[in-house]
């Protein structure tokens, strides 16, 4: 092996899980850490875990975990001579991967070019499309009367979807079935973008049925080197957010694996891609699949591709901004048995997904074999809004599919967090669906069986009564009536509580 | 002991009894004699026949949390010896916990009484509750006279709480 000369300390410039994640993998590796923290997060995990501290005061993000400028400060101030940005916050900025840089401190992650280029959806689709990555068929043009785009939509075909450039939250989309309403459907979709966002350009989109979200892990050093470590099915998603992640996907086949593998590295090599990077595809109810985007950073999912490869992916990334080759070569990579992730997330799944604030009263996860926790709390954690209410991750894996679904209702079943709502009983639910079970499952899985979904529908458990008398009888400072008769079961002292004998004296 | 736990708007009547590890709780006219231990704070395991549950229960500010196999579920005690939180501050508000005979009456409109005082005594099934003060005051009204049949959940006797307390 190259002898490689790694970083000597990295600044963590993230919280939560993955603070705690990148800060172990350095320490495995003998890299010194730094974390920078709001006053919001003063005894978080990932500030105990680190050699180094930093406050960045106010707990808002612009001014914390988004502020560059105190950051690039920091990381100075210490000495870093790398920085890891997670995932979310500034993972995606190329203004701030280009700060790191320009002071001579690597940023873990691809080229601040690179990450602009996958930052903009449509001229990331473009160079896919020239790079012969299939992506989904589409008009994206500037001709936006409505005779041209009656014609571009004919070339689509149907069913197919107009969409507003500006749009989000479903404003200002149409799903048009036929040619005879195309027309109608696109002045339509112009009025509601017009009055929505103050812009009524419009795109056009074939509609997939049945779609899918699979997507292959790269990574790729920085000299031209590149592998895929196959796919993660993450359809399982509400609020367009994943919720539960698995690998191998069930729909999987060895023939469509080698397909879609070849595109990602394809997609990959069309930008000059470096280090850990998500390739997303829509796939199909034909199994046809389509490039959606480039994620340039380390997945939230990215456990589930480390349990069944055994690669550690935050470790290569390290290794790879540091400059090392890839040592890994595509033919030696094998997926091994079966991986499920569930986010465990603070937030309300009977009261639309709103996430709940509060203090976490216990915080207790289940171990075992094969039973990863990835987590940034602890009881007495304050769950604010400043940040987003993923609580932490529970990756399982095991033989197969079912094994594997069975160990994970074992787990959550298990996994006791107490303070605020969270969203365990939901995840149980999902994964005990007979659909969920056959791995019918779509990007549409919970809104079509799970919408208006209560938690409390059968209200209280006999089971939960049952626990809330005991415990309240063992720590009742009353003083109790021992019952005697208890051969009798029609006694009437069978049913009687705190009872005395006789008036008060 | 009866307890009342308020659940999403339900509330739910048990009464429970102890007798060392063995518990006896009723509910919905079923008992339900289980064995229970607290493994470690907030921890119990409860032998309910061949089953076991294993929960976990805390205190938060207000509510209580029960976890049961991966279900949570938020709940609050009420004490209906007390005042009933949804009543003005100032007015006692004693339900009677159970079905049965006023058989004495201990004070009368006007009446001062101290917290824990005695107000009334109601007998049902050859034994006898006692409605105590849960707080200092002034008797308002008392809603029942002697030998009257009072049904669960009927208003007792009313106080209103001294304004220094």
């Amino acid at each position: 092996m190259e002898w490689i000369i790694l970083f000597k300390k990295v600044l963590i410039a993230n919280r939560g899980e993955i603070a705690v994640r990148i800060i172990k993998a350095c320490q495995e590796m003998g890299i010194k850490t730094v974390a920078v923290y709001s006053e919001a997060d003063e005894n978080a995990p990932h500030v105990q875990l680190a050699d180094e501290t930093v406050n960045l005061g106010d707990p808002t993000p612009i001014e914390s975990y988004l502020n560059i400028p105190k950051i690039i400060k920091v990381a100075q101030d210490v000495g870093a001579d790398a920085v890891h940005p997670g995932y979310g916050f500034l993972a995606e900025n190329p203004d701030f991967a280009k700060s790191c840089n320009d002071k001579k401190m690597k940023f873990i992650g691809p080229s601040p070019k690179v990450i602009s280029l996958m930052g903009d959806k449509i001229a990331a689709k473009k160079i896919m499309e020239k790079a012969g990555v299939p992506v989904i068929p589409g008009y994206h043009g500037v001709k936006q009367d409505n005779s041209s785009l009656v014609e571009e939509g004919k070339k689509i075909g149907f069913p197919l979807l107009v969409k507003a450039a500006a749009g989000g939250g479903g404003k200002g989309m149409r799903i048009v079935h036929s040619e005879d309403v195309l027309k109608d459907s696109i002045e339509s979709a112009k009025r509601e973008s017009k009055s929505a966002f103050g812009n009524d350009t419009v795109f056009l989109e074939k509609y997939i049925d049945k779609p899918r979200h699979i997507e292959f892990q790269i990574l790729a050093d920085e000299h031209g080197n590149i592998i895929h470590l196959f796919e993660r099915e993450c359809s399982i998603q509400r609020r367009h957010q994943k919720i539960i992640e698995e690998t191998p996907s069930p729909v999987m086949t060895p023939e469509l694996r080698e397909k879609m593998g070849k595109a990602a590295i394809k997609a990959a090599e069309a930008v000059g891609y470096s280090n850990a990077g998500t390739v997303e595809f829509m796939v199909d109810g034909n199994l046809n699949f389509y490039f959606m985007e480039m994620n340039t950073r380390l997945q939230v999912e990215h456990p589930i591709t480390e349990m069944t490869t055994g690669v550690d992916l935050a470790k290569w990334q390290l290794r790879i901004a540091s400059g090392m080759k890839l040592t890994l070569k595509q033919k030696d990579l094998i997926q091994r048995g079966h991986a499920i992730e569930c986010r465990i997330y603070a937030e309300n799944p009977s009261n639309g997904f709103l996430p709940s604030i509060g203090t976490l009263t216990k915080v207790e996860s289940p171990t075992g074999p094969n039973v990863r926790n990835d987590t940034g709390i602890y009881a007495g954690m304050k769950i604010t809004p400043y940040y987003d209410p993923m609580l932490a991750k529970l990756i399982v894996s095991s033989e197969n599919r079912e094994e594997c679904i069975n160990k994970m209702i074992w787990a959550l079943s298990r996994y006791v967090v107490l303070g605020v709502t969270t969203n365990v009983s939901f995840l149980k639910k999902v994964l005990s669906h007979d659909e969920f079970k056959k791995g019918n499952i779509t990007t549409h899985f919970i809104d079509n069986h799970f919408k208006d979904w209560m938690s409390t529908k059968e209200g209280l458990p006999v089971e939960a009564l049952i626990a809330l008398a005991v415990y309240d009888s063992m720590h009742s400072k009353t003083q109790e009536i021992v019952r005697y008769k208890e051969s009798d079961p029609h006694s009437p002292w069978k049913h009687v509580g705190r009872w005395r004998m006789g008036a008060d004296s | 002991m009866f307890i009342n736990y308020e659940h999403e708007n339900h509330v739910y009547n048990v009464s429970v009894e102890r007798r060392k590890d063995q518990y006896f709780v009723t509910y919905d006219n079923t008992e339900y004699e289980v064995e229970a231990d607290e493994i470690k704070p907030g921890h119990l395991k409860i032998k309910l026949g061949d089953r076991v549950i294993k929960c976990v229960i805390t205190k938060g500010d207000k509510d209580k949390f029960v976890f049961v196999e991966g279900d949570v579920f938020k709940v609050r005690n009420i004490e209906l010896t007390g005042a009933k939180k949804n009543k003005k501050k100032d007015e006692g508000n004693l339900n009677s916990p159970i079905s049965g005979k006023v058989v004495n009456i201990k004070v009368k409109g006007g009446d001062k009484v101290k917290k824990g005082d005695v107000l009334m005594i109601i007998e049902a099934m050859k034994m006898e509750y006692l409605i105590r003060a849960p707080y200092n005051g002034k008797v308002k009204k008392v809603n029942f006279k002697e030998k009257d049949q009072i049904e669960i959940g009927q208003n007792t006797v009313e106080i209103t709480k001294n304004k220094e307390d």
